[in-house]
């Protein structure tokens, strides 16, 4: 096997007396695309905020390319491109500005930024809209400007986080695509979602953490073959919850029997 | 407590509700919820107000307080004339000016509460319970200010001119308060008109600005218009030009009802107090309601009715700040902090209000400084006497205090969790996006002030001040980056307003104080000589290109580590 390009050794965080990663082991190969899956406040996005440098003080090593994020953050920031789930956004910004913003940040040449930036925003549907204030934009229109501005300075790496929030059923259609490409480009994908069906579609390998740990790790069909032929959704639902969902839904159901 | 006095006021007639087809239990519900959601949110007129962690309760209380500070304000206007009806007069253009400026900054949200549309609609609630709860939900909220505002009024009147005339006096804010909301009325319906409903908002935010500035203004005027010789003879003409004054109206009114005579312009006044008001809230109701629904509605839809519309333009907007992003940074984090900068600073309505109002007190406080000393005669200061150098001086380095306001002001932002940007990408020296900042903060807000300066200077005292209107400048841009350097931590537009500022501050800013008032000592002495005037010059340059190298050599450490998210 090559050198693994995402390393994580040990890891832990913890909020207070709040444990929320419980030593997280994981080694990804380039040109994978992980689909990293869990309930809510299982550690997802903390492993995710700590991969793109917005948490630095964990416990454990994280390698990112043979480096390690906390004697090189630098080095790794410039090999990882991040699309935060439906983040805040400076608004008052149009895209141009904002995008513009970003390659400075990344220290992008200005004519080659400038260039991809236009081709990205024609690609994406929005050349129109470039020179508009972003508060006017719609929460899709919004996630097209996050996802180009995790691709700008074209990185090895890309994590993104449920980039599908607020996209309508041609723009995810749009995403997948690019996510296969960029796999057959030899990026390394990093993919967090809830859409089950989604993840199932695109990832060559799933991960799946609860309560700080990673509880399953394959590909679908390892998944598959190790907790009976069901769908991600039936094997997540399986693996992270203690009592039957149907028995949730029943008890909501008794709530109309005064 | 006092709103659940306010709700049961309101529900009083309940037969009669029942009749108009209203229900009073959904109306409760309604109301107590609109004025529990008041309560929580700090009111517009506490300008200026520090945010706590605290979430905002009672803020009904500290409303009816500051409105009652507001009120002692204009009873001034008893005091500085002998005529009873020019008083009035003067009291109600007061009392309608604040009203509807409080009512106006204050009560936009309430007015354009879009949420009523996802929560209340969809529900089983009958159209008229929901524009009864709206109308009282508007008198409630009115009351709350309208009380306070009027109490020292009222006392005063009383005193002075005893109970009956108090009466009639308190009876006539009634149709002061309706004149004022056609006012309003008309003020949302013509600026709807004029502009789009997404620039409504920054319109209202301007206008507490402006409200802000004028309020500061009058605490500094006013007293000084007491015991002027001249407004104490003043009386407003009784002709028919003034019968086109609202204000004079009510006064008129006043005097009529409270010592009645024949007077054809007194019987007038009377006569528009009770039909003027009358007839506007029928043209509100009748012409104005409806279109401001309907445009209500597209401010509450704004999102899908704007995207539409398309800019066509093929060239870069603002191409000349790209430019003199260029000119001024060095590395391209440094420009991406100056431009970041420059634009927030323009369009982010949060950052407008915290700091354009200090510009504007600014602006009052030199305007009165200069008016106060008018005697020495402009056009020809003699530098020799030492309160003119004094004089000159402090006006050039006054000019600071606004720029400082600004650059205190640029780490804090409402969006302070778009500040993901900064940890996730590879920023070498964090310096340079603080150092282009500051940078773009000068340049935005000091070098057009700098130009002023210059030109008043050598228009009033000649180029002789030249070499001293440098060093000023100088130190100032100087005092700008020692600021900076020792108080801002934070990244361009990345904290929460109520992150609590840290143990150390005090020091900083007794350096903050300590630091302009050495620099003017200095300056005051070298005032008349050339050459130290131009040796301190060359030490001022340096000291800042020092200052601005050692802000942009600042690394991680120095910042606070993480990305905060809550």
């Amino acid at each position: 096997m090559a050198n693994p390009i995402i390393s994580l050794k040990q890891v832990y965080k913890n909020y207070g007396y709040k444990e929320v990663l419980k030593g997280i082991n994981l080694d990804i190969q380039p040109g994978q695309v992980i689909g990293y899956i869990g309930p809510n406040g299982a550690g997802k996005s903390t492993t995710v905020k700590i991969l793109c440098g917005l948490i630095s003080d964990y416990e454990g090593t994280v390698l990112v390319n043979g480096i390690d994020l906390k004697e090189n953050p630098i080095a790794v920031k410039k090999i990882i491109g991040y699309v935060p789930e439906l983040a805040e956004l400076y608004d008052v910004l149009t895209p141009l500005e904002f995008l513009g913003l970003m390659a400075n940040l990344y220290d992008l040449d200005e004519a080659v930024a400038k260039e991809r930036i236009q081709k990205m925003m024609q690609a994406f549907g929005l050349s129109e809209n470039i020179n508009q204030r972003m508060d006017t934009f719609s929460k899709g229109m919004k996630q097209k400007v996050l996802i180009s501005s995790g691709l700008l300075h074209n990185p090895e790496i890309i994590i993104l986080d449920e980039p599908l929030s607020g996209l309508d059923a041609n723009s995810v259609i749009i995403i997948k695509e690019l996510i296969s490409k960029l796999a057959k480009e030899g990026k390394t994908i990093f993919y967090c979602s809830h859409m089950m069906d989604v993840v199932e579609k695109v990832s060559d390998r799933i991960i799946l953490i609860n309560n700080g740990e990673v509880i399953a790790d394959g590909s679908f069909h390892e998944l598959q073959s190790q907790q009976g032929n069901n769908s991600l959704e039936k094997i997540f639902a399986q693996l992270t919850s203690q009592e039957t969902l149907g028995d949730t839904a029943d008890q909501l159901i008794k709530a109309f029997d005064n | 407590m006092i709103n659940r006095f306010f709700i049961k006021m309101a529900l009083l007639p309940t037969t009669f509700y029942r009749k108009l087809g209203v229900d009073s239990s959904q109306l409760k519900a309604i109301l107590s919820a609109k004025l529990l959601m008041d309560d929580r949110r700090p009111a517009a007129i506490q300008y200026g107000r520090k945010k706590t962690d605290k979430p905002v309760s009672g803020a009904t209380w500290a409303t009816m307080i500051t409105t009652a500070f507001l009120g002692l304000l204009f009873i001034f206007a008893f005091f500085v004339t002998n005529d009873s009806f020019t008083q009035f007069t003067i009291y109600f253009s007061f009392y309608i000016f604040i009203l509807a400026a409080t009512l106006i900054t204050d009560f936009t949200s309430v007015l354009i509460d879009i949420r009523d549309n996802y929560i209340i609609l969809p529900k089983p609630v009958s159209d008229n319970t929901v524009l009864l709860s709206r109308l009282l939900h508007i008198a409630i909220h009115s009351t709350k200010i309208i009380l306070p505002l009027t109490i020292s009024g009222l006392i005063t009147v009383g005193i002075k001119y005893g109970l009956l005339s108090t009466l009639v006096f308190f009876f006539l804010f009634l149709p002061a308060t309706l004149f004022t909301i056609f006012l309003i009325n008309s003020i949302y319906v013509l600026v709807l008109k004029l502009t789009t409903p997404e620039k409504f908002k920054s319109f209202i935010s301007s206008f507490q600005i402006i409200f802000s500035i004028g309020i500061y203004a009058s605490y500094q005027v006013i007293p000084r218009l007491m015991g002027n010789a001249f407004l104490e003879k003043y009386t407003i003409p009784k002709n028919i030009s003034s019968l086109f004054i609202p204000s004079c109206w009510f006064a008129g009114a006043w005097k009529f009802l409270t010592s009645p005579s024949g007077d054809w312009y007194f019987i007038s006044t009377f006569l528009l107090t009770f039909t003027m008001p009358i007839l506007s809230i029928l043209i509100v109701i009748k012409y104005f309601a409806p279109s401001f629904n309907r445009k209500l509605a597209l401010i509450s839809g704004s999102e899908q009715a704007t995207v539409v519309k398309q800019s066509k333009k093929t060239h870069i907007p603002h191409a000349w700040v790209y430019r003199l992003a260029g000119w001024v940074t060095n590395t391209n984090v440094e420009k991406a902090g100056f431009l970041q900068t420059w634009f927030m600073t323009g369009r982010s309505r949060d950052f407008k209000m915290r700091v354009y109002p200090g510009f504007g007190y600014l602006a009052v406080f030199i305007f009165l400084t200069i008016s106060r000393t008018k005697r020495n005669h402009f056009t020809n200061i003699d530098l020799n006497n030492t309160g003119n150098i004094l004089l000159v001086l402090s006006l050039i380095y006054f000019v600071s205090f606004v720029i400082m306001q600004a650059l205190m002001q640029l780490s804090f932002s409402e969006k302070y969790k778009a500040s993901w940007i900064y940890y996730t990408t590879p920023i070498r020296m964090p310096g340079e996006l603080i150092l282009g900042s500051v940078k773009a903060a000068i340049c935005k807000f000091y070098l057009p002030v700098v130009l002023i300066i210059v030109l008043a200077g050598i228009f009033f005292i000649g180029p002789g001040i030249i070499p001293n209107l440098l060093l000023g400048i100088s130190n100032q841009i100087l005092l700008s980056f020692m600021i900076s350097f020792i108080s801002l931590r934070g990244f361009p537009f990345s904290q929460m307003e109520s992150a609590k500022r840290k143990g150390t501050s005090f020091m900083r800013g007794l350096m903050s104080l300590f630091i302009p008032f050495l620099l003017i000592c200095l300056h005051f002495l070298v005032f008349k000589y050339t050459v130290p005037i131009f040796l301190l010059l060359a030490l001022s340059i340096i000291a800042n290109w020092l200052i601005a190298g050692s802000i942009a050599q600042r690394g991680w450490k120095y910042f606070n580590g993480n990305y905060r998210e809550d």
